[in-house]
């Protein structure tokens, strides 16, 4: 269980995280989801003690962090896959962990055969591919076999293979009963691994929802094509109805049913060539909500930048 | 590949909390499964007995012939290689943590240790016991065999007993365990392998030589011995000359110019975020 009550941080003028309340629970894989710059990475660093918080309080499992004895124990987290020293091995990197909280080499191994890195245990990581840190870096947030795992951006430079293992893996802590906390700034991709989501932009918080309870949000809108379109348009104008019309001559209608329509049409007995319903996609959704939020907007684009969030400071 | 994350037999149960034993066991892992801190560590205790052992063959008359003054101090014949190994040590203390901010693994070291100062603790005494022993066993073995070499000659030998020449000896030893504890608090203060490493050799090399240019000749001596190459020459050589400070003194001297920076670099390490 992870607790953020009114967690704010600022550099200086610039707010980074602001009054983010959140708890995110046990069981089920929790979406952290905002576009770069959102403040992501800095609550992340804020909940295990890397940053000190302006304002407010993060807690795992009611305490501070750095206030259990046994902090990996009771955390694990993957915040820069690229944070290893490129001479020493993949199972040194993980044994200078393990010492720390008195962990056996036996663990160190176990957790390398679990994401796949045992056969090269003993070549220096300097010489990982970016799916090969993240899997590193995977390993080092499981090594204390914690209640709760949070990871930032664990998919970036997986290859597909990698990425639906790194789902199973979330699902699969999840189901333990393990609270899962994992960022991202895809939400194609959280829809795919996570229940819940909590979705920021500018540090503020933005939603705090089941997914499915998003993909209900998400906005309907209906394509008529007729060769009286013209006609048909004012027949479906009305009170929370949108109607637009396309390049290609057909409209787009917003607020109405394709059962609704249908009927209209028929009543004036407007012929009608199509009639199609199409869920805007939880990536259009996303955006939608997050609009305002985005940090570097290009001049017609929302650019989605893998860079490392921490540059936005 | 199994998704299974939980380890079946279970993590042991002790320790119940971070202790000091286990955090240097993690630094010292971390010291010793870096190639360039071996090597580095191997090339300072090299340049110490190399370095004394073509001194003492020179003063011996094994090689060339033994200069005038051959004779007059054999302990630091032997001894000769302190400065150099002084430099090559002194980068493994800076490389010690500046590498952790190089390469990012501060930030696991800090997530694994939040309370961090205990961090501090860890790598100084994993540097000191290192390079400690280490260059201990080097200089103990550099003195014996210079004494031989010199001895083949017809020159006086320093033996351990001899006064003085013990506490040289360690002294060597210990100069440059803090030559190295002086790297790692620039390398904590500083953050930069490079700028720590200037800052270090600019301590040992120009310091001395720029005070020697800009003090006026009165204050010269008396400001020249507290400089830690100086006050730390007190106790490494057998019989210091008038213008230095006591063995005792320039211990004392030496041991300040290693742990106020050190005291920085632990405040630094808590307070400044990683």
């Amino acid at each position: 269980m992870i607790e953020l009550q009114h967690l704010t941080k600022q550099y200086g003028s610039k707010t980074v995280v602001e009054d983010l309340t959140v708890t995110v629970k046990p069981g089920v894989v929790t979406g952290f989801l905002g576009p770069n710059g959102a403040g992501k990475s800095t609550t992340m660093r804020m909940l295990v003690g890397l940053e000190e918080p302006t304002s407010g309080r993060a807690t795992v499992n009611g305490r501070s962090y750095r206030d259990h004895p046994l902090p990996i124990r009771e955390l694990g987290v993957l915040l820069d896959a690229g944070a290893r020293h490129p001479g020493r091995s993949a199972r040194n990197h993980l044994l200078a962990q393990a010492h720390t909280h008195g962990l056996p080499a036996s663990r160190v191994d176990e957790m390398l055969e679990l994401v796949g890195l045992a056969d090269v245990s003993k070549d220096r990581v300097g010489g990982f591919s970016l799916g090969m840190g993240q899997r590193l870096g995977i390993a080092g947030a499981l090594l204390g076999d914690p209640q709760t795992v949070v990871l930032d951006e664990p998919v970036n430079g997986l290859d597909p293979d990698g990425i639906r293992w790194i789902r199973e893996l979330l699902r699969s802590l999840a189901a333990e009963g393990r609270t899962v906390f994992v960022s991202s700034h895809l939400m194609t991709e959280m829809a795919m691994t996570a229940e819940h989501l909590v979705i920021v932009g500018r540090g503020k918080l933005i939603a705090d929802l089941p997914v499915a309870e998003l993909m209900s949000r998400s906005i309907r809108s209906v394509r008529v094509r007729s060769p009286q379109a013209a006609l048909l348009q004012p027949l479906l104008t009305g009170h929370g109805v949108t109607v637009t019309t396309e390049p290609d001559g057909s409209l787009d209608v917003i607020g109405l049913t394709p059962e609704e329509i249908g009927a209209r049409a028929s009543e004036a007995s407007i012929p009608v060539h199509e009639l199609s319903s199409n869920q805007a996609s939880l990536e259009e959704a996303f955006m939608e909500l997050t609009r305002d939020a985005v940090e570097y907007a290009g001049e017609t684009t929302t650019t989605v930048h893998p860079a490392d969030e921490r540059t936005a400071r | 590949m199994s998704t299974q994350a939980t380890a079946p037999a279970g993590l042991p149960a002790a320790p119940d909390r971070i202790t000091l034993h286990n955090l240097m066991r993690s630094e010292w892992t971390k010291l010793r499964s870096v190639r360039s801190n071996m090597v580095t560590l191997a090339a300072a205790a090299g340049a110490l007995l190399f370095i004394g052992l073509i001194f003492s063959a020179m003063v011996g008359g094994v090689v060339g012939n033994p200069p005038a003054d051959a004779g007059d101090d054999p302990a630091g014949v032997a001894l000769a290689g302190v400065q150099v190994a002084q430099l090559i040590i002194g980068v493994l203390g800076v490389l010690a943590i500046t590498s952790e901010y190089s390469t990012g693994t501060i930030r696991t070291t800090l997530t694994a240790v939040p309370s961090r100062l205990p961090v501090v603790w860890a790598k100084v005494a994993v540097v000191t016991i290192a390079t400690f022993s280490v260059l201990g066993i080097s200089a103990f073995v550099t003195f014996f065999a210079g004494q031989v070499l010199i001895g083949s000659g017809d020159v006086d030998t320093a033996a351990l007993g001899d006064p003085g020449v013990l506490r040289a000896v360690l002294g060597a030893a210990a100069f440059l365990t803090g030559t190295a504890l002086l790297g790692l608090a620039l390398g904590g203060l500083l953050r930069s392998t490079a700028g720590a490493i200037s800052t270090l050799f600019g301590i040992i090399f120009v310091l001395p030589g720029l005070g020697f240019i800009l003090l006026p000749e009165s204050l010269r001596d008396d400001l020249l011995q507290y400089l830690p190459t100086t006050a730390g020459s007190s106790f490494t050589s057998v019989a210091p000359d008038s213008s230095q400070l006591s063995p005792t003194m320039g211990a004392a001297v030496f041991a300040a110019w290693i742990l106020v920076p050190l005291l920085g670099a632990a405040l630094a390490f808590v307070r400044r975020p990683a």
